[in-house]
């Protein structure tokens, strides 16, 4: 049977389609860039849906980040996020951000502080930047408005009264309902399913009728994140107008709606862009021997080959297969990159899980030179053509630091810099 | 039954088979992304993240008598959003096998049968002479009242025909005249094309019943018409699991097929680009609105977002950028409307409408009063949950868009228009 091979060139190949990798895609389709991207979305699925920049250094939670960013840049001068300017990680962020905004999530700015936002736990945390639909959430709580946090019956992951239990006594006004999702009849109720369910009006106007029988005297309504998939935006400017309240949504655990909104987006938007996406599939082999960089994938239909002049490795950590961890060694798969690792499997962990200097493993991860690209052996330049960004990098732990989106985004943009400047020489 | 005395692997072997090298089912982090993108989640209590775990804690017992089995419709829709890569729609076709023939949903069974009963591999019987018999009866009827048409060709058994174009039963059988639309495509573009009399249905029910060698013996057939017509490209007509079966039996069996695999959609753009097929949207003066439908066997699991942006360059091409509003999730993350897998002939009503429900939404939240779609089995269950749900929306196939839309829709090809389209063609 005749499959006819299939090839893609472009000018630069992106290896991974999370939080680096999307931003990358963006940053080089705005740079005329022609860009394919591909890669198995895992993560981005979970998230909360804020982007942090530096949330905890120091011994402390972050409330100016760019200040700990400065204090980061001269103390730990080999974290990925030291060789970056402030105005170079602001300009970063306020680029993706208008992207995913004119594509209709609308993202708060990167502001001189970083905001106290919700978590699933009803705990507080720091963050940089998050979805337009929660920024209510962030004006409630600083005015300890009154408010009705409401749950819904079957959905796991999400609870009201854990929310307002936990931060009942810095804001005695807020309450928890547990109402039943319109139309849902038994059984686990999915924040996907119910996101999905309000893009029908129809459904809107049936949500709307029971919070505003629900809501008391509450000026604040706050939700699990369930506002819509498409337009988050439409649907909860259609709910405060039918219920007169100000709305707005609070991360779930995963499946995370925050998360899958901009997968889809992504993986839409792309193509209409003319960056060729092949989503849900992971490059195979990467092979730098050719005058270009040749990278093999498949998909259902058969084999795939990118035919690219540079290439940007943005595949994540153990999770997304980034990272492999053998009993006493972590490799780079697909290139074969050294990776910067603790001397002996001894030093991974603490005894501790919650040991406050971390674990050490979490520092592990590519090296790479002033402009992003990976080093090789012996310590120079792997390929000039390669380029690297995200939470591959070493040095840096990004769950303590609460900096993933930070990383993810900055690098992102310096290494697209990067690239461009190597594409024009 | 007691499946731990056969001699077949256990299921957490089977599990284990199909994952990627290196992988483990300890790489399922239960994250639920699976169950939370599946229409079947709930459904006889069990989602695809309980299958996975089940089959990981050896319930073997349970999972062979899960009725849930067969109301996946093995969309793969799992597998395409699991972070791990897991292929939990194939442990379901393992467990589809395991029941006794007697047990399986009869309806199925019997598509399966009938498709094997005669050599035409048609899941409603139709005999390769009864096929021969209408198509040239359908033909002689256009040829007379259609007066452009009056030299149509529907070539039976042409050797050395470029093209080999298979043929869903549901037409011969019980709208014969929805076949011309595509001749008069056919004869436009001047594609040099055949049917053939031996192997010449779409439909493969022995894959959803879960029989692997009847899957084999029905594709073995077309192969083999195929390879004795010299034809070089099989061109699978407006049905989703047509293609899939096909193309997966091939692969899957190792079979020996001298041609090219492809997809009537494909066609369409291309000949669109052409300028071989000269339709617009100057007819739509009513700005009537149009959504798509993409049947998870010819996008999801086999062409991927190729086909997609080709379905989605005819659609706008014949309505109008306008007039064209994609449902959403949309493309390889669009839901599976409930139609496949044997559901529509699973005889389990209920089920396959709560299925459905989630197309509903999707089709409801466009607001579009059309749904096209190049697939038999989404044609049939959009129908119905559009008459269930009460949706006001109208199902059509592409060819019927098309011939709409160059002034040549036969007055008796009209049966799935609207009032509004039915207002347009006089």
């Amino acid at each position: 049977m005749h499959t006819p091979p299939r090839t893609i060139t472009a000018d630069l190949a992106i290896i991974g389609t999370g939080l680096a990798g999307t931003a990358a895609a963006v940053f080089a389709s705005n740079r005329k860039i022609a860009c394919a991207i591909a890669g198995n979305t895992g993560a981005l699925a979970y998230t909360t849906g804020y982007f942090d920049l530096l949330g905890f250094f120091d011994g402390r939670f972050v409330g100016d980040p760019w200040e700990a960013l400065a204090k980061l840049q001269q103390t730990t001068p080999q974290h990925p996020l030291a060789g970056i300017s402030s105005g170079d990680v602001r300009r970063a962020f306020t680029e993706f951000i208008a992207f995913i905004g004119d594509n209709g999530i609308t993202y708060s700015q990167p502001g001189s502080d970083n905001l106290r936002a919700l978590t699933p736990a009803g705990t507080l945390k720091p963050t940089l930047c998050l979805p337009a639909t929660m920024s209510k959430g962030v004006e409630a709580i600083s005015r300890k408005a009154v408010c009705t946090i409401f749950g819904f019956h079957g959905l796991k992951g999400f609870s009201a009264n854990q929310i307002a239990a936990n931060l009942q006594n810095g804001w005695p006004k807020i309450q928890a309902r547990q109402i039943q999702f319109p139309s849902h009849l038994q059984g686990e109720l999915y924040a996907e399913v119910a996101a999905r369910s309000l893009e029908v009006p129809a459904n809107r106007k049936l949500l709307a009728r029971i919070l505003e029988s629900e809501a008391g005297q509450s000026e604040y309504i706050g939700l699990p994140a369930i506002l819509g998939i498409h337009r988050p935006d439409n649907i909860l400017e259609d709910l405060e107008q039918l219920t007169g309240r100000r709305i707005f949504e609070i991360p779930t655990m995963p499946p995370s709606v925050p998360g899958i909104r901009l997968r889809e987006m992504f993986e839409q938007q792309f193509p209409q862009r003319g960056i060729a996406m092949v989503p849900q599939q992971r490059i195979e082999r990467l092979d730098f021997t050719g005058e270009k960089i040749a990278l093999q994938l498949k998909d259902n239909h058969g084999p795939i080959t990118i035919s690219a002049k540079t290439a940007l490795l943005a595949t994540g950590r153990f999770l997304s297969g980034g990272l492999k961890a053998r009993f006493d060694s972590i490799s780079e798969p697909l290139a074969g990159l050294p990776v910067h690792q603790p001397s002996s499997r001894e030093q991974w962990y603490q005894d501790e899980y919650l040991d406050s200097r971390g674990h050490e493993i979490h520092q592990a991860g590519i090296d790479c030179d002033a402009s992003f690209r990976p080093l090789g052996k012996d310590g120079t330049v792997f390929d000039p053509r390669l380029f690297s960004a995200g939470i591959i990098l070493a040095h840096q732990d990004w769950i303590r630091q609460r900096c993933g989106a930070g990383v993810a985004i900055a690098t992102a943009y310096r290494a697209v810099q990067a690239v461009e400047d190597f594409l024009a020489e | 039954m007691d499946i731990t005395k056969t001699a077949s692997p256990s299921f957490k072997e089977m599990a284990l088979k199909l994952l990627p090298a290196e992988a483990s089912f300890d790489a399922c982090l239960t994250c639920g992304l699976c169950s939370s993108g599946c229409p079947a989640s709930g459904l006889e209590n069990m989602d695809p993240r309980k299958f996975i775990r089940m089959a990981m804690l050896d319930m073997d017992q349970e999972l062979a008598s899960t009725p849930w089995v067969w109301l996946c419709t093995q969309c793969r829709r799992c597998y395409h959003v699991c972070p791990m890569s897991i292929d939990i729609a194939q442990l379901v076709f393992f467990a589809r096998g395991l029941w006794p023939e007697e047990d399986k949903p009869q309806g199925i069974v019997r598509s399966c049968q009938l498709t094997r009963s005669t050599d035409s591999t048609s899941a409603m019987g139709l005999p390769p002479e009864d096929f021969v018999f209408v198509v040239e009866d359908v033909l002689e009827e256009v040829r007379s009242q259609q007066p452009r048409f009056s030299h149509l060709q529907a070539p039976i058994d042409k050797k050395g025909a470029h093209f080999f174009v298979n043929q869903n039963s549901r037409e011969p059988m019980s709208e014969p005249e929805e076949m011309a639309p595509l001749w008069k495509i056919f004869d436009i573009v001047g594609a040099d094309w055949t049917y053939s009399s031996k192997a010449w249905a779409a439909e493969n029910f022995c894959m959803f019943s879960g029989d692997e060698a009847a899957w084999y013996e029905i594709i073995k057939k077309r192969v083999d018409a195929v390879n004795e017509l010299g034809c070089k490209v099989w061109l699978n007509t407006e049905c989703g699991h047509s293609y899939f079966t096909m193309w997966s039996a091939i692969n899957r069996f190792g079979m020996e097929a001298d041609f090219q695999l492809e997809n009537l959609v494909s066609y369409y753009a291309r000949w669109i680009r052409e300028g071989r097929l000269p339709v617009n949207s100057d007819w739509n003066r009513k700005g009537i609105t149009f959504t798509v439908q993409d049947p998870c066997q010819i996008v999801r699991k086999a062409y991927g977002e190729s086909i997609a942006e080709d379905m989605r360059f005819v659609a706008r091409t014949l309505v109008g950028e306008e007039n064209f509003i994609d449902m959403q999730p949309n493309r390889s993350a669009n839901y599976c409307c409930g139609g496949g897998g044997g559901f529509l002939q699973a005889g389990m009503t209920e089920h396959r409408r709560a299925y459905g429900r989630r197309k509903f939404d999707q089709i409801a939240a466009t607001e579009a009063r059309y749904v096209l779609t190049p697939c038999h089995n989404c044609h049939s269950q959009i129908e119905d949950i559009g008459h269930h749900y009460q949706g006001g929306y109208h199902v059509i196939h592409f060819w019927t868009l098309i011939c709409l839309s160059l002034g040549i829709l036969g007055e008796n090809e009209r049966t799935y228009l609207g009032d509004d389209l039915l207002a347009l063609q006089d």
